[in-house]
Protein backbone atom coordinates (compact mmCIF):
# COMPACT_ATOMS: atom_id res chain seq x y z
CA UNK A 1 0.00 0.00 0.00
CA UNK A 2 1.12 3.55 -0.54
CA UNK A 3 1.46 4.06 3.19
CA UNK A 4 3.30 7.36 2.77
CA UNK A 5 0.51 8.94 0.77
CA UNK A 6 -2.31 6.98 2.28
CA UNK A 7 -3.29 9.65 4.83
CA UNK A 8 -3.45 12.40 2.25
CA UNK A 9 -5.34 10.33 -0.32
CA UNK A 10 -7.72 9.11 2.37
CA UNK A 11 -8.41 12.71 3.44
CA UNK A 12 -9.02 13.76 -0.16
CA UNK A 13 -11.39 10.86 -0.59
CA UNK A 14 -13.35 11.93 2.49
CA UNK A 15 -13.75 15.34 0.81
CA UNK A 16 -14.75 13.55 -2.39
CA UNK A 17 -17.38 11.60 -0.47
CA UNK A 18 -18.81 14.87 0.89
CA UNK A 19 -19.11 16.13 -2.69
CA UNK A 20 -20.78 12.88 -3.73
CA UNK A 21 -23.26 13.15 -0.88
CA UNK A 22 -24.15 16.76 -1.66
CA UNK A 23 -24.25 16.68 -5.43
CA UNK A 24 -24.61 13.11 -6.70
CA UNK A 25 -28.25 12.74 -5.69
CA UNK A 26 -29.29 10.73 -8.74
CA UNK A 27 -32.12 8.58 -7.39
CA UNK A 28 -33.59 7.63 -3.99
CA UNK A 29 -32.74 4.06 -4.96
CA UNK A 30 -29.07 4.84 -5.50
CA UNK A 31 -26.64 5.63 -2.72
CA UNK A 32 -23.10 6.32 -3.86
CA UNK A 33 -20.38 5.81 -1.29
CA UNK A 34 -16.65 5.18 -1.24
CA UNK A 35 -16.44 4.84 2.53
CA UNK A 36 -16.50 1.02 2.91
CA UNK A 37 -13.76 0.55 0.31
CA UNK A 38 -11.70 3.28 1.98
CA UNK A 39 -11.93 1.58 5.37
CA UNK A 40 -11.06 -1.80 3.86
CA UNK A 41 -7.93 -0.25 2.32
CA UNK A 42 -6.62 1.08 5.66
CA UNK A 43 -3.15 -0.53 6.06
CA UNK A 44 -3.17 -3.80 8.00
CA UNK A 45 -0.58 -2.39 10.41
CA UNK A 46 -3.45 -0.35 11.86
CA UNK A 47 -5.19 -2.34 14.60
CA UNK A 48 -8.92 -3.02 14.56
CA UNK A 49 -9.77 -0.69 17.50
CA UNK A 50 -7.85 2.16 15.86
CA UNK A 51 -9.48 1.40 12.50
CA UNK A 52 -12.92 1.50 14.14
CA UNK A 53 -12.14 4.90 15.66
CA UNK A 54 -10.90 6.11 12.26
CA UNK A 55 -14.07 4.79 10.60
CA UNK A 56 -16.22 6.48 13.23
CA UNK A 57 -14.41 9.80 12.74
CA UNK A 58 -14.66 9.49 8.95
CA UNK A 59 -18.36 8.68 9.05
CA UNK A 60 -19.05 11.50 11.47
CA UNK A 61 -17.13 14.03 9.34
CA UNK A 62 -19.17 13.10 6.27
CA UNK A 63 -22.37 13.22 8.32
CA UNK A 64 -21.64 16.64 9.76
CA UNK A 65 -20.37 18.31 6.65
CA UNK A 66 -22.76 16.92 4.09
CA UNK A 67 -25.89 15.10 5.23
CA UNK A 68 -28.63 15.93 7.67
CA UNK A 69 -28.55 12.73 9.69
CA UNK A 70 -25.57 12.92 12.01
CA UNK A 71 -24.40 9.45 13.00
CA UNK A 72 -25.81 7.40 10.13
CA UNK A 73 -22.54 6.99 8.19
CA UNK A 74 -20.61 6.46 11.42
CA UNK A 75 -23.03 3.76 12.58
CA UNK A 76 -22.79 1.96 9.23
CA UNK A 77 -19.01 2.29 8.84
CA UNK A 78 -17.82 1.06 12.26
CA UNK A 79 -19.03 -2.54 11.63
CA UNK A 80 -17.08 -2.53 8.34
CA UNK A 81 -13.93 -1.63 10.29
CA UNK A 82 -14.77 -4.32 12.82
CA UNK A 83 -14.94 -7.11 10.23
CA UNK A 84 -12.10 -5.75 8.05
CA UNK A 85 -9.37 -8.12 9.28
CA UNK A 86 -11.56 -11.25 9.60
CA UNK A 87 -12.86 -10.60 6.06
CA UNK A 88 -9.37 -10.17 4.59
CA UNK A 89 -8.18 -13.25 6.53
CA UNK A 90 -11.09 -15.27 5.14
CA UNK A 91 -10.52 -14.16 1.56
CA UNK A 92 -6.75 -13.75 1.31
CA UNK A 93 -5.48 -16.09 4.03
CA UNK A 94 -3.87 -15.83 7.47
CA UNK A 95 -0.39 -14.91 6.19
CA UNK A 96 -1.35 -11.45 5.00
CA UNK A 97 -2.70 -10.60 8.49
CA UNK A 98 0.27 -12.10 10.33
CA UNK A 99 2.78 -10.21 8.21
CA UNK A 100 0.55 -7.10 7.97
CA UNK A 101 1.24 -7.33 4.26
CA UNK A 102 -0.28 -5.17 1.56
CA UNK A 103 -2.89 -6.36 -0.90
CA UNK A 104 -4.03 -5.12 -4.28
CA UNK A 105 -6.16 -6.15 -7.23
CA UNK A 106 -3.08 -7.02 -9.29
CA UNK A 107 -1.40 -8.98 -6.53
CA UNK A 108 -4.36 -10.94 -5.17
CA UNK A 109 -6.72 -11.07 -8.13
CA UNK A 110 -9.93 -9.21 -8.85
CA UNK A 111 -12.07 -12.12 -7.62
CA UNK A 112 -10.83 -12.11 -4.02
CA UNK A 113 -10.72 -8.33 -3.76
CA UNK A 114 -14.20 -8.10 -5.29
CA UNK A 115 -15.50 -10.49 -2.64
CA UNK A 116 -14.04 -8.30 0.13
CA UNK A 117 -15.40 -5.02 -1.20
CA UNK A 118 -18.81 -6.53 -2.00
CA UNK A 119 -19.22 -7.92 1.53
CA UNK A 120 -18.00 -4.64 3.06
CA UNK A 121 -20.40 -2.62 0.89
CA UNK A 122 -23.26 -4.99 1.63
CA UNK A 123 -22.77 -4.55 5.37
CA UNK A 124 -22.48 -0.78 5.06
CA UNK A 125 -25.49 -0.44 2.75
CA UNK A 126 -27.58 -2.86 4.79
CA UNK A 127 -27.12 -0.82 7.96
CA UNK A 128 -27.34 2.57 6.23
CA UNK A 129 -30.54 1.81 4.29
CA UNK A 130 -32.10 0.11 7.33
CA UNK A 131 -31.39 3.12 9.59
CA UNK A 132 -32.37 5.61 6.88
CA UNK A 133 -35.73 3.90 6.34
CA UNK A 134 -36.33 3.61 10.12
CA UNK A 135 -39.09 1.08 9.61
CA UNK A 136 -41.08 3.37 7.30
CA UNK A 137 -39.98 1.90 3.95
CA UNK A 138 -41.37 -1.28 2.38
CA UNK A 139 -39.08 -4.29 2.06
CA UNK A 140 -39.01 -4.14 -1.74
CA UNK A 141 -37.70 -0.57 -1.57
CA UNK A 142 -35.00 -1.46 0.94
CA UNK A 143 -33.85 -4.49 -1.08
CA UNK A 144 -33.94 -2.56 -4.38
CA UNK A 145 -31.96 0.30 -2.87
CA UNK A 146 -29.35 -2.07 -1.46
CA UNK A 147 -29.12 -4.01 -4.75
CA UNK A 148 -28.81 -0.99 -7.06
CA UNK A 149 -26.41 0.83 -4.72
CA UNK A 150 -24.28 -2.30 -4.37
CA UNK A 151 -23.94 -2.63 -8.14
CA UNK A 152 -22.93 1.05 -8.57
CA UNK A 153 -20.65 1.11 -5.54
CA UNK A 154 -18.84 -2.02 -6.69
CA UNK A 155 -17.37 -0.12 -9.64
CA UNK A 156 -16.58 2.87 -7.43
CA UNK A 157 -14.99 0.62 -4.80
CA UNK A 158 -12.74 -1.06 -7.39
CA UNK A 159 -11.44 2.37 -8.40
CA UNK A 160 -10.93 3.42 -4.76
CA UNK A 161 -9.13 0.16 -3.97
CA UNK A 162 -6.93 0.59 -7.00
CA UNK A 163 -5.95 4.08 -5.88
CA UNK A 164 -5.42 3.31 -2.20
CA UNK A 165 -3.52 0.04 -2.64
CA UNK A 166 -0.39 -0.69 -4.65
CA UNK A 167 1.16 -3.83 -6.09
CA UNK A 168 4.50 -3.89 -4.25
CA UNK A 169 5.81 -6.93 -6.14
CA UNK A 170 7.40 -4.80 -8.79
CA UNK B 1 -1.45 -16.35 24.09
CA UNK B 2 -5.06 -17.42 24.06
CA UNK B 3 -5.74 -15.15 27.04
CA UNK B 4 -4.19 -12.19 25.23
CA UNK B 5 -6.30 -12.99 22.19
CA UNK B 6 -9.42 -13.05 24.33
CA UNK B 7 -8.56 -9.69 25.90
CA UNK B 8 -7.91 -8.24 22.41
CA UNK B 9 -11.32 -9.44 21.16
CA UNK B 10 -12.93 -8.10 24.30
CA UNK B 11 -11.38 -4.67 23.76
CA UNK B 12 -12.55 -4.75 20.13
CA UNK B 13 -16.06 -5.60 21.21
CA UNK B 14 -16.17 -2.88 23.89
CA UNK B 15 -14.90 -0.19 21.48
CA UNK B 16 -17.34 -1.38 18.82
CA UNK B 17 -20.29 -1.16 21.22
CA UNK B 18 -19.24 2.28 22.50
CA UNK B 19 -18.86 3.70 18.97
CA UNK B 20 -22.11 2.16 17.71
CA UNK B 21 -24.10 3.36 20.71
CA UNK B 22 -22.60 6.85 20.31
CA UNK B 23 -23.46 6.93 16.59
CA UNK B 24 -27.00 5.65 17.15
CA UNK B 25 -27.49 8.13 19.97
CA UNK B 26 -26.42 10.98 17.65
CA UNK B 27 -28.76 9.65 14.98
CA UNK B 28 -31.60 9.46 17.51
CA UNK B 29 -31.19 13.13 18.37
CA UNK B 30 -30.84 14.31 14.75
CA UNK B 31 -33.52 12.37 12.88
CA UNK B 32 -37.13 12.59 14.10
CA UNK B 33 -38.27 9.30 12.58
CA UNK B 34 -34.99 7.63 13.50
CA UNK B 35 -35.33 8.98 17.05
CA UNK B 36 -38.77 7.42 17.53
CA UNK B 37 -37.70 4.21 15.85
CA UNK B 38 -34.47 3.80 17.84
CA UNK B 39 -36.22 4.69 21.11
CA UNK B 40 -38.87 2.06 20.41
CA UNK B 41 -36.17 -0.47 19.52
CA UNK B 42 -34.14 0.25 22.64
CA UNK B 43 -37.27 -0.07 24.79
CA UNK B 44 -37.94 -3.48 23.25
CA UNK B 45 -34.35 -4.56 23.87
CA UNK B 46 -34.50 -3.34 27.49
CA UNK B 47 -37.81 -5.12 27.98
CA UNK B 48 -36.35 -8.33 26.63
CA UNK B 49 -33.20 -8.05 28.76
CA UNK B 50 -35.04 -7.24 31.98
CA UNK B 51 -37.62 -9.92 31.28
CA UNK B 52 -34.83 -12.41 30.56
CA UNK B 53 -32.94 -11.57 33.73
CA UNK B 54 -36.16 -11.92 35.72
CA UNK B 55 -36.72 -15.37 34.19
CA UNK B 56 -33.15 -16.39 35.09
CA UNK B 57 -33.60 -15.08 38.62
CA UNK B 58 -36.89 -17.01 38.89
CA UNK B 59 -35.15 -20.18 37.75
CA UNK B 60 -32.46 -19.92 40.43
CA UNK B 61 -35.03 -19.31 43.15
CA UNK B 62 -36.99 -22.45 42.21
CA UNK B 63 -35.53 -24.42 45.11
CA UNK B 64 -36.84 -21.91 47.66
CA UNK B 65 -40.20 -21.88 45.92
CA UNK B 66 -40.34 -25.69 45.95
CA UNK B 67 -39.59 -25.72 49.68
CA UNK B 68 -42.30 -23.16 50.28
CA UNK B 69 -44.79 -25.13 48.15
CA UNK B 70 -43.95 -28.37 49.99
CA UNK B 71 -44.57 -26.63 53.31
CA UNK B 72 -47.80 -25.12 52.03
CA UNK B 73 -48.89 -28.52 50.72
CA UNK B 74 -48.26 -30.03 54.12
CA UNK B 75 -50.19 -27.29 55.91
CA UNK B 76 -53.11 -27.67 53.51
CA UNK B 77 -53.16 -31.42 54.06
CA UNK B 78 -53.22 -30.95 57.82
CA UNK B 79 -55.99 -28.38 57.46
CA UNK B 80 -57.91 -30.83 55.28
CA UNK B 81 -57.56 -33.46 57.97
CA UNK B 82 -58.95 -31.07 60.58
CA UNK B 83 -61.86 -30.02 58.40
CA UNK B 84 -62.62 -33.62 57.45
CA UNK B 85 -63.19 -34.48 61.05
CA UNK B 86 -66.03 -31.94 61.08
CA UNK B 87 -67.83 -33.52 58.11
CA UNK B 88 -70.31 -36.37 58.77
CA UNK B 89 -68.96 -39.83 57.84
CA UNK B 90 -71.62 -40.50 55.15
CA UNK B 91 -70.80 -37.36 53.15
CA UNK B 92 -67.05 -37.74 53.42
CA UNK B 93 -66.42 -40.23 50.60
CA UNK B 94 -66.61 -37.65 47.83
CA UNK B 95 -63.45 -37.25 45.82
CA UNK B 96 -60.00 -38.61 46.45
CA UNK B 97 -58.98 -36.37 49.30
CA UNK B 98 -62.14 -37.24 51.18
CA UNK B 99 -61.10 -40.88 51.35
CA UNK B 100 -57.93 -40.26 53.33
CA UNK B 101 -58.66 -41.21 56.88
CA UNK B 102 -58.26 -38.70 59.65
CA UNK B 103 -56.27 -41.36 61.54
CA UNK B 104 -53.13 -40.52 59.62
CA UNK B 105 -50.49 -37.95 60.44
CA UNK B 106 -48.45 -36.40 57.65
CA UNK B 107 -44.91 -35.05 57.82
CA UNK B 108 -43.46 -33.29 54.74
CA UNK B 109 -39.84 -34.21 54.02
CA UNK B 110 -37.11 -33.81 51.47
CA UNK B 111 -35.06 -36.73 50.20
CA UNK B 112 -31.38 -36.34 51.12
CA UNK B 113 -30.17 -39.40 49.20
CA UNK B 114 -31.81 -41.97 46.98
CA UNK B 115 -30.65 -45.12 45.25
CA UNK B 116 -32.43 -46.19 42.09
CA UNK B 117 -30.11 -48.48 40.23
CA UNK B 118 -29.78 -51.55 42.41
CA UNK B 119 -32.17 -54.37 43.25
CA UNK B 120 -32.42 -53.18 46.87
CA UNK B 121 -33.04 -49.47 46.60
CA UNK B 122 -33.43 -47.11 49.51
CA UNK B 123 -33.80 -43.45 50.34
CA UNK B 124 -32.55 -41.25 53.17
CA UNK B 125 -35.11 -38.69 54.24
CA UNK B 126 -34.22 -35.41 55.91
CA UNK B 127 -36.60 -35.84 58.87
CA UNK B 128 -35.96 -37.95 61.99
CA UNK B 129 -37.53 -38.77 65.35
CA UNK B 130 -37.12 -35.14 66.39
CA UNK B 131 -39.69 -34.35 63.70
CA UNK B 132 -42.01 -37.15 64.76
CA UNK B 133 -41.02 -39.80 62.21
CA UNK B 134 -41.39 -43.38 63.51
CA UNK B 135 -40.27 -46.73 62.15
CA UNK B 136 -42.84 -48.51 60.04
CA UNK B 137 -44.36 -45.29 58.69
CA UNK B 138 -45.13 -45.05 54.99
CA UNK B 139 -43.55 -42.67 52.50
CA UNK B 140 -45.94 -41.28 49.90
CA UNK B 141 -46.25 -38.62 47.23
CA UNK B 142 -49.24 -37.39 45.27
CA UNK B 143 -48.41 -40.00 42.66
CA UNK B 144 -47.94 -43.09 44.78
CA UNK B 145 -46.52 -44.94 47.75
CA UNK B 146 -42.77 -44.86 47.43
CA UNK B 147 -41.35 -46.55 50.53
CA UNK B 148 -41.49 -47.61 54.16
CA UNK B 149 -39.39 -46.18 57.00
CA UNK B 150 -37.04 -48.85 58.36
CA UNK B 151 -34.79 -46.88 60.69
CA UNK B 152 -34.92 -43.45 62.27
CA UNK B 153 -32.15 -41.28 63.68
CA UNK B 154 -32.39 -37.81 65.24
CA UNK B 155 -32.62 -35.89 61.98
CA UNK B 156 -32.79 -38.54 59.26
CA UNK B 157 -34.72 -41.64 58.37
CA UNK B 158 -33.81 -44.63 56.26
CA UNK B 159 -36.62 -45.86 54.04
CA UNK B 160 -36.81 -48.97 51.92
CA UNK B 161 -37.83 -47.87 48.44
CA UNK B 162 -40.77 -49.41 46.62
CA UNK B 163 -38.17 -50.39 44.03
CA UNK B 164 -37.06 -53.25 46.22
CA UNK B 165 -37.70 -56.95 45.78
CA UNK B 166 -38.65 -57.40 49.42
CA UNK B 167 -41.44 -54.86 49.31
CA UNK B 168 -45.13 -55.31 48.54
CA UNK B 169 -47.96 -52.83 48.77
CA UNK B 170 -51.54 -53.88 49.12
CA UNK B 171 -53.19 -52.46 46.00
CA UNK B 172 -56.68 -52.36 44.58
CA UNK B 173 -57.83 -52.43 40.97
CA UNK B 174 -59.92 -49.30 40.64
CA UNK B 175 -61.57 -47.91 43.76
CA UNK B 176 -63.78 -50.88 44.41
CA UNK B 177 -62.01 -53.72 42.61
CA UNK B 178 -60.01 -56.73 43.66
CA UNK B 179 -57.03 -56.42 45.98
CA UNK B 180 -53.59 -57.95 45.55
CA UNK B 181 -49.95 -57.34 46.38
CA UNK B 182 -48.15 -54.86 44.13
CA UNK B 183 -44.38 -55.15 43.80
CA UNK B 184 -41.66 -53.68 41.65
CA UNK B 185 -40.96 -55.68 38.45
CA UNK B 186 -37.22 -55.39 39.11
CA UNK B 187 -36.49 -54.26 35.57
CA UNK B 188 -37.86 -50.85 34.62
CA UNK B 189 -37.99 -47.68 36.69
CA UNK B 190 -41.76 -47.32 36.30
CA UNK B 191 -42.83 -50.94 36.10
CA UNK B 192 -44.65 -52.97 38.77
CA UNK B 193 -46.61 -56.20 38.93
CA UNK B 194 -49.97 -56.70 40.59
CA UNK B 195 -50.47 -60.34 41.56
CA UNK B 196 -53.18 -62.63 42.93
CA UNK B 197 -56.06 -60.93 41.15
CA UNK B 198 -58.82 -63.53 40.80
CA UNK B 199 -59.53 -64.89 37.35
CA UNK B 200 -63.15 -63.73 37.26
CA UNK B 201 -62.34 -60.05 37.94
CA UNK B 202 -62.98 -57.76 35.01
CA UNK B 203 -60.64 -54.89 34.27
CA UNK B 204 -59.31 -52.98 31.32
CA UNK B 205 -56.00 -51.65 30.18
CA UNK B 206 -55.57 -48.12 31.53
CA UNK B 207 -57.54 -48.72 34.74
CA UNK B 208 -56.00 -47.03 37.76
CA UNK B 209 -54.50 -48.99 40.63
CA UNK B 210 -54.87 -47.49 44.13
CA UNK B 211 -53.61 -48.36 47.59
CA UNK B 212 -56.18 -50.61 49.20
CA UNK B 213 -55.87 -49.31 52.74
CA UNK B 214 -55.66 -52.93 53.94
CA UNK B 215 -52.44 -52.30 55.79
CA UNK B 216 -51.42 -50.32 58.80
CA UNK B 217 -48.96 -48.29 56.73
CA UNK B 218 -50.56 -46.53 53.74
CA UNK B 219 -53.88 -44.69 53.59
CA UNK B 220 -56.38 -45.97 51.04
CA UNK B 221 -57.00 -44.57 47.56
CA UNK B 222 -53.58 -43.18 46.74
CA UNK B 223 -53.21 -43.61 42.97
CA UNK B 224 -50.22 -45.83 42.19
CA UNK B 225 -50.27 -46.53 38.47
CA UNK B 226 -52.27 -47.78 35.52
CA UNK B 227 -53.01 -51.28 34.30
CA UNK B 228 -51.02 -52.61 31.34
CA UNK B 229 -50.67 -56.13 29.95
CA UNK B 230 -52.07 -59.04 31.97
CA UNK B 231 -51.52 -62.80 31.95
CA UNK B 232 -53.07 -65.71 33.79
CA UNK B 233 -50.68 -67.63 36.05
CA UNK B 234 -51.30 -71.12 37.43
CA UNK B 235 -54.65 -71.04 35.64
CA UNK B 236 -56.22 -69.21 38.56
CA UNK B 237 -55.07 -65.64 38.99
CA UNK B 238 -54.00 -62.70 36.90
CA UNK B 239 -50.56 -61.21 36.99
CA UNK B 240 -50.98 -57.63 35.77
CA UNK B 241 -48.27 -55.25 34.65
CA UNK B 242 -48.70 -51.79 36.15
CA UNK B 243 -47.06 -48.60 34.91
CA UNK B 244 -46.30 -46.50 37.98
CA UNK B 245 -47.25 -42.81 38.03
CA UNK B 246 -44.30 -41.83 40.16
CA UNK B 247 -41.01 -41.05 38.44
CA UNK B 248 -38.45 -42.26 40.96
CA UNK B 249 -35.67 -40.54 39.04
CA UNK B 250 -37.19 -37.11 39.71
CA UNK B 251 -38.30 -37.81 43.26
CA UNK B 252 -37.35 -35.07 45.72
CA UNK B 253 -40.20 -34.19 48.06
CA UNK B 254 -42.18 -36.84 49.91
CA UNK B 255 -44.64 -37.07 52.77
CA UNK B 256 -44.11 -39.45 55.67
CA UNK B 257 -47.45 -40.87 56.72
CA UNK B 258 -48.05 -42.46 60.08
CA UNK B 259 -51.14 -44.44 60.96
CA UNK B 260 -52.19 -43.17 64.38
CA UNK B 261 -54.12 -46.41 65.07
CA UNK B 262 -51.21 -48.65 64.15
CA UNK B 263 -50.31 -49.64 67.73
CA UNK B 264 -53.92 -50.40 68.55
CA UNK B 265 -54.20 -52.64 65.49
CA UNK B 266 -50.98 -54.45 66.43
CA UNK B 267 -52.20 -54.95 69.94
CA UNK B 268 -55.45 -56.38 68.65
CA UNK B 269 -53.57 -58.75 66.32
CA UNK B 270 -51.33 -59.78 69.21
CA UNK B 271 -54.30 -60.89 71.29
CA UNK B 272 -55.20 -63.57 68.75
Amino acid sequence: MKTQNFGLIYFLMVLGQMVLCNFADISPLMLLTMLPAMVICVPLTVSTPLCMILAFATGLSVDWLSEGLVGINAAALVPVAMIRKPLIRFSLGEDIITRSDSFSIKKNGIGKISFIILVANLIFLGIYVFLDGAGTRPTWFILSRIGISLACNYILALIVTNILTVDDRK
Amino acid sequence: MRKNNLIYHLINAVIFVILEVTALNMLRHNGTIQGIWISRGSQNVMGFLWGGSQRISDYFSLREKNDALAQENFELRMRLEQLESLIPEETRNIGLSGNISRNYRFIPAEISKISNNSQHNYMIIGKGYEDGVTEGSGVITGKGAVGIIDAVSRKHSYARSFKNHEMNISARLGKEGAVGPLSWDGVSSDGAVLKEIPHHVEFEKGDTVFTSGFSSIFPPDIPLGEVGEAKIVNGATYEIKVRLFEDFGALRYVTVVENMGKEEMKELEGRL
